[in-house]
């Protein structure tokens, strides 16, 4: 970030992913007078806020080299977990639209699906650094293990029907207008901004990803550094399964199927490298945004949903291919 | 929970109701969302196809087509979508009971009516109608259709569907409870194969390598299971001596049945319920007709002797 003269590419890199987010919300809001309204808007963001939680502890992951697949599988099973408590079993779980007595109170079921994400993060942590497992297969693993653990623990059906203030996370618009997940959303993006850009553990993300064997001569504990993010991403799957089973009212052990795939792709497209060591918390949101409204405008326009899937495939890999030949040009921008 | 059957004369009323409003309807344009949980699946482009239509037939329609692509969070945005853009009227087949209640109560709070085809919502009083079929009695079709083939009783492989899907659980429960209790009828095994295709060969395969003796009738939850497990059995050299029954009446499992490849499918009118909806949506939207609140068509098995009673027989070609 240094300053240098001016670079046309080297500027429309670093900026591209804000450029088309205000280009794709002024031509939407042109097509589309409704998409402007805060009620679209605000749907729009309750809508990403689930992908966008989990796509800042993605961040982490991918900013060290990292991945993790098993994101989806987790939210399932954090969901169900917490949706357990707050039942206090299996049985009633049928018990649909009216307000059940709590076997537990909220507060218990968010901390119960926090710390399965954060124990099956740290899970994944310890089999990546101890055992030296490829996080793409320790986490694909992960996908087949908390999807099968969801299963059983639910016994296939879904947990639904929970009391006012479960719910209140998922439902409630505060002042009417925002909702509760967007604040949750938005409140931990700007802590993780904070975190990895004031921080000296933020600052040895960075370097762990950029270039490893330099961050361990350096003297960080670059395998204390990659497990942490990995509890991080989990603690951020444990969280956004509660908010997803509190936004539906019903934990199942079928949620969040391919969800890995759209977080993934939002932190891509924000321009995160999957290589590691660049990119940033406010990119990724900016790529969550992107997705989300480009879903919510294209369905407004009413464009199919078979040209919708083509149009955001396509975005992300033109993302991509940009971000490449971006950095081919100036490696070292 | 407030469940009434209604037998299928209610669906005839309903569509002599609708025809005379369509001939005596009012010129207003109306824009109406039709839902379905995934056009990755054969049955739901169908339900769409019949949706399409019918609202062509009744005219002055703009119908917004959309497709949940098997996500609820998906499909709950569609319908919030709609709610912005201030539609007509929405008719929608949950991918989940439960999980589109919220979704589909901000609809209705914000006026606008919501007719469920196929599968229901749970916990919002407020919808219109609902158009479907009973997939228990489905199942139960299946149980009983065994029960005539195999009066003196018969081991079963019983392949399930996507595990915590309602069309899964119920049908299911359909088999069990018409089979379970009768101990000439046993289940050797019980294993869910996704509604998919290939897992229904995979895990069809698996069962046969695992078992003594091949069963003697393979029931599977979806067609596209069948299907796969039909395969699985001619590979195994056991064509002909394994009855395989599906479910949905698909034309591909309507040719096996033709050709002796499937004992049976289950018929459940996707295309007529579909329609049904259409018109009494519509009705109540330009004529405030309202419709019957719950309407369900009785799943019935198809084997060759009534063939001609498939639906989608018409596409065979």
């Amino acid at each position: 970030m240094n300053d240098r003269r001016f670079d046309g590419v080297e500027f429309t890199a670093r900026f591209a992913p804000y450029l088309v987010l205000v280009l794709l919300v002024v031509a939407f809001a042109i097509l589309e007078p409704r998409f402007i309204t805060p009620f679209n808007i605000f749907n729009t963001l309750r809508q990403v806020s689930v992908v966008g939680l989990i796509a800042i502890g993605m961040t982490f992951v991918i900013l060290t080299a990292g991945i993790d697949l098993s994101v989806g599988s987790l939210v399932a099973l954090a969901g169900l977990a917490g949706g357990l408590v707050a039942k206090g079993g299996l049985e009633d779980r049928f018990a649909v639209g009216t307000a059940v007595d709590a076997g537990n109170p909220v507060w218990l079921a968010m901390v119960t699906a926090i710390a399965v994400g954060m124990v099956c993060g740290a899970l994944q942590g310890g089999i990546i650094t101890r055992l030296r497992v490829p996080p793409f297969v320790a986490t694909l693993g992960g996908l087949s293990m908390f999807r099968g653990a969801a299963l059983l623990l639910s016994g296939g059906g879904p947990i639904s029907g929970f009391d006012a203030a479960y719910v209140w996370w998922g439902k409630t618009r505060l002042f009417g207008v925002v909702p509760v997940m967007v604040i949750v959303f938005l409140g931990f993006a700007a802590l993780a901004h904070v975190v990895l850009r004031y921080t000296q553990f933020g600052r040895h993300v960075y370097a762990v990803g950029g270039n490893r064997s330099a961050a361990k001569l350096a003297g960080i504990r670059d395998e204390r550094v990659i497990f942490l993010c990995y509890v991080i991403i989990g603690f951020c799957a444990g969280l956004a399964g509660f908010l997803l089973s509190a936004r539906l009212n019903s934990a199942e052990a079928v949620a969040g199927q391919g969800l890995e795939l759209d977080v993934i792709a939002a932190v891509v497209i924000g321009g995160t490298s999957l290589f590691g060591g660049i990119g940033s918390i406010a990119r990724t949101v900016v790529g969550v945004l992107l997705i989300g409204i480009l879903r919510n405008g294209l369905v407004l326009l009413n464009v199919s949903s078979f040209v919708q899937m083509i149009i955001i495939g396509a975005v992300l890999v033109a993302a991509v291919a940009f971000d490449q030949y971006a950095t081919r040009r100036n490696p070292r921008a | 929970m407030m469940r009434r059957f209604l037998p299928v004369a209610a669906v005839a009323v309903l569509v002599a109701a609708g025809g005379l409003s369509a001939t005596a309807h009012a010129a207003k344009k109306l824009t109406i969302v039709a839902s379905v949980p995934s056009l990755g699946f054969p049955f739901f482009v169908h339900m769409m196809k019949e949706i399409r239509a019918e609202a062509a037939a009744l005219g002055d329609i703009e119908l917004l087509e959309m497709d949940g692509q098997n996500s609820t969070p998906k499909q709950s945005a569609d319908v919030e979508a709609a709610i912005t853009r201030g539609v007509d009227g929405i008719i929608i087949s949950p991918l989940d009971s439960v999980a589109m209640a919220p979704a589909l109560q901000e609809a209705v709070d914000a006026g606008i009516p919501v007719v469920t085809i196929d599968r229901r919502i749970d916990g919002v009083p407020g919808i219109l109608a609902h158009v479907g079929a009973d997939n228990v009695k489905g199942g139960e079709a299946q149980g009983k259709f065994i029960k005539d083939m195999f009066p003196n009783g018969a081991r079963l492989v019983n392949l399930q569907g996507q595990p915590g899907s309602s069309p899964a659980i119920d049908r299911n429960k359909g088999v069990h409870n018409v089979l379970d209790g009768d101990s000439k009828y046993q289940i050797v095994a019980e294993q869910t194969a996704f509604f998919a295709r290939e897992k229904g060969a995979n895990v069809t395969e698996a069962i046969l390598g695992g078992l003594d003796a091949p069963p003697d009738v393979i029931v599977a939850a979806n067609d596209d299971m069948a299907l796969g497990a039909l395969q699985a059995v001619q590979e195994a050299g056991l064509a002909g001596k394994v009855k395989i029954i599906g479910f949905d009446a698909l034309p591909e499992a309507l040719a096996q049945v033709r050709d002796g490849g499937l004992a049976a499918t289950i018929e459940q009118s996707p295309g007529g319920q579909s329609r049904g909806a259409m018109r009494a949506l519509v009705s109540f939207l330009r004529d405030g007709k309202k419709p019957d609140k719950l309407t369900l068509l009785s799943p019935f098995a198809i084997s060759k002797a009534n063939l001609d009673k498939g639906e989608r027989l018409s596409e065979l070609k």
